[in-house]
């Protein structure tokens, strides 16, 4: 019955209709992290609401709003508005450039009266749209190989290089690696995919050795040898791992991981809660939320496959990338595998500008499965 | 346009559709690798970290244990535990120490005058370890303290033990003194030292009994067990997890404090050592060192000036005289002569005539009575203490014999006793002299007549001249000294080899010393009257030079430390000897009319004391009509006993001067 209503082109259009086709496996997967995440935070915050998994609830139920309100957006909008939304981003870069806070020794903050803005957070969503849009109206061929290429590379290279100067070293990779992606699965010829991996590991000493700051070679080198210096700067993902590991099979139980209860754990309520559920809930728990992100990541995957149209595609593929990149990033660091990069887990780390970012491009990728069979212009002005 | 664009289209798909499969796979190899990583962790690592982890949750505070006390023989408690008020902050729980100690000077007006330090002990405290910012307080400061303390964070008022000893300076050789961990003290404690070392209120033994015996009276610390969090607050306490400590030994001595110090109170400003000794089993009922200092003073800490100032005093506080200071024994030693001329077959019969001199080599040798003592045998000569005896038939005997019998009588000899602090001296011989003299390695006869008086080369501690004394008295064993009776509830027990020297040679000096006390014209008969009935002493009196006259070219000293050292060597009862005593009076001019009285007095409160001897003082007397045959029911012994003194007490006969 649904399906020959859907057939229609008019009923399609229809609010209630749309609503009807947002991917509910997507939203309970997305619902189920946040929640386990409002969950460690009332934990962490000594069995309590306060601060924390209040807000981080609140925030959610808020940024789910504006993700099922983006689902039912007409896709053509999301394409028009891409290259403005990426100019906007660019210039609040320079803003922050020119007249941002510093706050912790980093110009990431951009205080515009009573709201501070974190310009490189719409830069990753930016960046993700208006190579879609680029990519969208290139053929095969430009996508493959071909001069034009340089267009999307200077897109990437921009912001990344203005995130990097602030200095924000997580993002800046954040933004690099999803341009990436999108350029990888648009189409790129294997033979400069080969030839920059080989070119990024060549570079890769030479910029620890120059371009890092201290504190930054600091967190590298101590990835490389935690065990050096225990109680300083290897403390982190010393005690990290210590968390992690004590929590077992089954964990020590809600409230009663001493690791993150007692403050050994740095960061437990932000980019290290990961450790938090793994120490309490223990691997089941760790599990849990991996399977849950592999949900997440798969089914955006396959609302991707289903998209009639190039920009939805790309958009979800570009979105679908910054949300594993996080995960495994934070996860990596976490357990010690990779060095200390302020990279959140997102859903489940508290923090507005990451959940709202998130939940934007899950709005999105929602929005693409509903509009999934829309035919998209190859071509739009600039500003249409 | 239409038909490329389509193609095209399918086209980008396709490259799409692939591509988008490899990155799935890319992410679930990097979730696959997590979920690995996390596997690894915590179930292969798991009981690892959980280790760890706990030994971050858990600290285990330290409860010290109560030292134990030393005691006497009867029991009296020679250094003990007395509780102390103290203060203490706790560095991990204060924000601003500047600020906490201003608050706190409020309270406790000391802690201004004392703030350099206690600024100082806080920034070199260990975590967790709190720092004493003031101890001993007045009942007044610390019920003060006590109310006030929990409005500053940080700063806790508690009750710990402190040692005390409770007879002051009488037994501070004996038993020594406990002080603040040092140093040294962490490194002779190895690799591990006990945490309880480092914790503030603990005092290790410095010296004496209480260092020998530091193990057994220290104990075993017990613990606490307290949550802690990343900055080091306590979060809670676990009963479960909390062990008692174990309380150190008991150590008790056989030092008897009464005769301790009765010796102390005889030499009241008066330099030396009297060590008293059981000459069965060589339990030393006192060894006292004077003048002495208190030890109390170092539990604290001893201000550099006061340490200054016993340190530096002429007559050495500090040293314990009667193991670590040796002297020449003078006459004193004229008994191990007399053995080594009675194992050289030399008859004691054998008379020499003593003119006040006796001429040898180049030089003249003097008898200390310039009249000379005419014909003497042996027991008039150590009766009379005649050198001139000893300087005519030492050669014969030879210096290596007289060695031989003198480090038999334990002379020159390291004994192995509790305390440590021995000084073996000297007891020259021909090997003595051929190690130690290059530029003259023979030994010259003449050398033999200054050894055969005890002096020369010959130098001997207070606590030999107490051995010899008793393995003279004892007849037959060679008795070691020993301070220590009981450790915790273990009684010691010693067994003594035989000497070898012939119990008649001893017997025959015996009656030489008997005759110095109780001859009318021995050397010491005047102060050897104990005044205890039939119960007599025997004694040697002896005086050692300290200077050389010949060379100083006055036989008068007119300094202090230059003066004649007085010596006794005694042993009471006479008929059957208990108790020998040695006393050095050190630069005390004389030994008969110095050490002497003092000998008399020691041994009489321990005679007095001794239940055996109370038998016999109090026992009537012999009957003097043998004519009928007596019968004394064994029934009535202990009501004897309970009979008063008095008639024994009139039976005595004074002698005559």
């Amino acid at each position: 019955m649904a399906e020959s209503a859907m057939t229609r082109r008019g009923e399609r259009e229809r609010y209630d209709n749309k609503l009807l086709q947002i991917d509910t496996g997507l939203v309970l997967s997305i619902s189920a992290i946040a929640g386990i995440g409002a969950l460690m935070l009332y934990s962490v915050g000594g069995m309590s609401w306060e601060p924390w998994a209040y807000n981080h609830l609140l925030r959610f139920g808020l940024c789910f709003v504006v993700m099922i309100g983006l689902a039912i957006v007409d896709l053509r909008i999301w394409l028009r508005l891409s290259y403005p939304f990426y100019l906007f981003s660019l210039l609040l870069l320079i803003a922050v450039e020119v007249a941002g806070e510093v706050r912790m020794g980093a110009q990431r903050w951009l205080t515009l009266g009573p709201v501070t803005l974190q310009p490189s957070e719409f830069m990753k969503l930016a960046i993700v749209m208006a190579l879609a849009r680029w990519y969208h109206e290139s053929s095969a061929e430009e996508a493959k190989l071909h001069w034009k290429l340089i267009v999307p590379l200077m897109m990437i290279a921009v912001p990344v290089l203005l995130v990097a100067h602030q200095p924000d070293l997580g993002t800046a990779m954040l933004i690099l690696l999803t341009g990436l992606a999108v350029m990888i699965v648009a189409g790129l010829d294997w033979r400069i995919i080969g030839a920059s991996v080989a070119a990024g590991v060549a570079v890769v000493p030479f910029f620890v050795i120059f371009v890092m700051h201290d504190y930054q070679r600091e967190r590298v080198l101590t990835f490389l040898n935690p065990e050096a210096d225990p109680s300083g700067a290897g403390y982190h993902i010393l005690q990290s791992k210590i968390a992690m590991g004590s929590g077992g099979l089954l964990g020590k139980g809600l409230g009663l991981g001493s690791q993150s209860q007692l403050n050994f754990l740095p960061e437990k309520h932000t980019d290290f809660i990961l450790a938090a559920v793994a120490e309490e809930l223990g691997f089941v728990g760790g599990l849990t939320v991996f399977l849950l992100y592999a949900a997440v990541v798969f089914i955006s995957i396959r609302i991707a496959n289903l998209s009639h149209n190039h920009f939805g595609r790309l958009a979800v593929a570009g979105a679908t990338a910054t949300f594993a990149l996080y995960v495994l990033i934070n996860g990596a660091m976490v357990m010690g595998m990779a060095p200390v990069v302020g990279v959140p887990q997102p859903l489940l780390s508290y923090g507005g500008s990451v959940m709202l970012t998130v939940m934007i491009a899950f709005g999105l990728v929602l929005g693409v499965k509903v509009h999934r069979y829309q035919e998209l212009p190859r071509s739009v002005g600039l500003f249409d | 346009m239409n038909e490329t664009t389509f193609q095209n289209m399918g086209e980008r798909q396709g490259v799409f559709n692939r591509r988008i499969f490899l990155m799935g796979g890319v992410v679930a190899f990097g979730l696959f690798a997590l979920t690995g990583r996390l596997a690894h962790l915590q179930i292969l690592h798991g009981g690892r970290y959980k280790r760890l982890s706990a030994a971050n949750q858990f600290n285990f505070r330290l409860i010290p244990p109560p030292r134990g006390q030393i005691l006497d023989r009867n029991g009296s408690v020679l250094a003990g535990n007395r509780p102390s008020f103290r203060v203490v902050v706790r560095r991990n729980e204060i924000e601003d120490i500047d600020k906490t100690l201003d608050q706190l000077s409020y309270i406790l007006p000391q802690t201004a005058a004392n703030r350099r330090r206690i600024v100082r002990d806080i920034n070199q405290s260990q975590r967790f370890v709190p720092t004493i910012v003031a101890a001993d307080l007045s009942w007044e400061d610390f019920s003060r303290v006590n109310l006030y303390a929990a409005e500053i964070p940080g700063v806790e008022a508690d009750m710990n033990e402190m040692r005390v000893y409770h007879y002051g300076g009488a037994f501070s050789h004996v038993v020594g003194y406990v002080a603040k961990v040092s140093e040294s003290d962490l490194k002779a404690e190895g690799e591990n030292p006990d945490p309880m070392l480092l914790h503030p209120g603990f005092r290790i033994g410095k010296q004496g009994v209480e260092k020998a015996f530091e193990k057994q009276l220290r104990g075993v610390s017990g613990a606490q067990k307290v949550e802690v969090n990343a900055v080091g607050g306590v979060v809670a306490e676990d009963p479960t997890g909390t062990r008692p400590p174990v309380p150190g030994e008991d150590i008790t001595l056989t030092i008897d404090a009464e005769v301790q110090q009765r010796a102390l109170e005889m030499f009241g400003e008066d330099s030396g050592s009297a060590v008293l000794m059981n000459v069965h089993n060589g339990e030393v009922l006192c060894m006292a060192s004077a003048p002495s200092f208190d030890p109390n003073l170092f539990v604290s800490g001893i201000s550099t000036k006061a340490y200054r100032l016993l340190a530096d005093y002429e007559r050495r506080p500090l040293l314990d005289k009667a193991i670590g200071s040796t002297f020449a024994p003078g006459s004193t030693f004229k008994m191990a002569t007399a053995l080594a001329f009675l194992a050289a077959g030399i008859d004691p019969k054998e008379r020499v005539v003593c003119r006040g001199s006796y001429p040898f080599g180049r030089r003249n040798f003097r008898c200390w009575r310039a009249g000379g003592h005419g014909s003497v045998d042996m027991n008039d000569a150590i009766k009379h203490s005649c050198d001139v005896y000893f300087y005519h038939l030492c050669n014969r005997a030879g210096v290596d014999r007289i060695s031989e019998t003198a480090h038999k009588l334990g002379l020159g000899e390291l004994f192995d006793l509790e305390i440590a602090g021995q000084k073996s001296g000297v007891i020259p011989s021909t090997e003595y002299k051929r190690k130690n003299f290059k530029n003259d390695p023979k030994w010259h006869p003449g050398e033999t007549l200054s050894v055969a008086i005890g002096q020369g080369y010959t130098h001997v501690s207070a606590l030999q001249l107490a051995v010899y004394t008793a393995r003279i008295a004892n007849g037959h064993k060679a008795v070691t000294p020993h301070l220590v009776k009981k450790i915790g509830k273990v009684d010691l027990d010693f067994n003594f080899a035989d000497i070898d020297i012939p119990p008649e040679h001893l017997q025959l000096v015996r009656n030489g010393m008997n005759a110095v006390s109780n001859d009318s014209d021995g050397t010491a008969f005047r102060n050897s009257q104990l005044n205890l009935g039939d119960i007599k002493m025997a004694g040697k009196t002896g005086t050692a030079q300290v200077i050389n006259y010949d060379r100083a070219g006055t036989r008068r000293a007119t300094q202090w430390r230059n003066k004649d050292h007085g010596l006794y060597v005694c042993y009471a009862p006479a008929d059957n000897p208990k108790y020998a005593l040695a006393v050095v009076v050190q630069h005390g001019v004389a030994g008969g009319t110095v050490a002497a009285p003092k000998a008399r007095e020691i041994m009489k409160v321990a005679l007095l004391k001794d239940p055996e001897m109370q038998a016999r003082i109090v026992r009537p007397p012999p009957p003097e009509v043998p004519d009928e045959p007596l019968i004394i029911p064994e029934a009535d012994a202990s009501a004897d006993v309970l009979q008063p003194a008095a008639p024994a007490a009139d039976d005595f006969v004074p002698p005559t001067p």
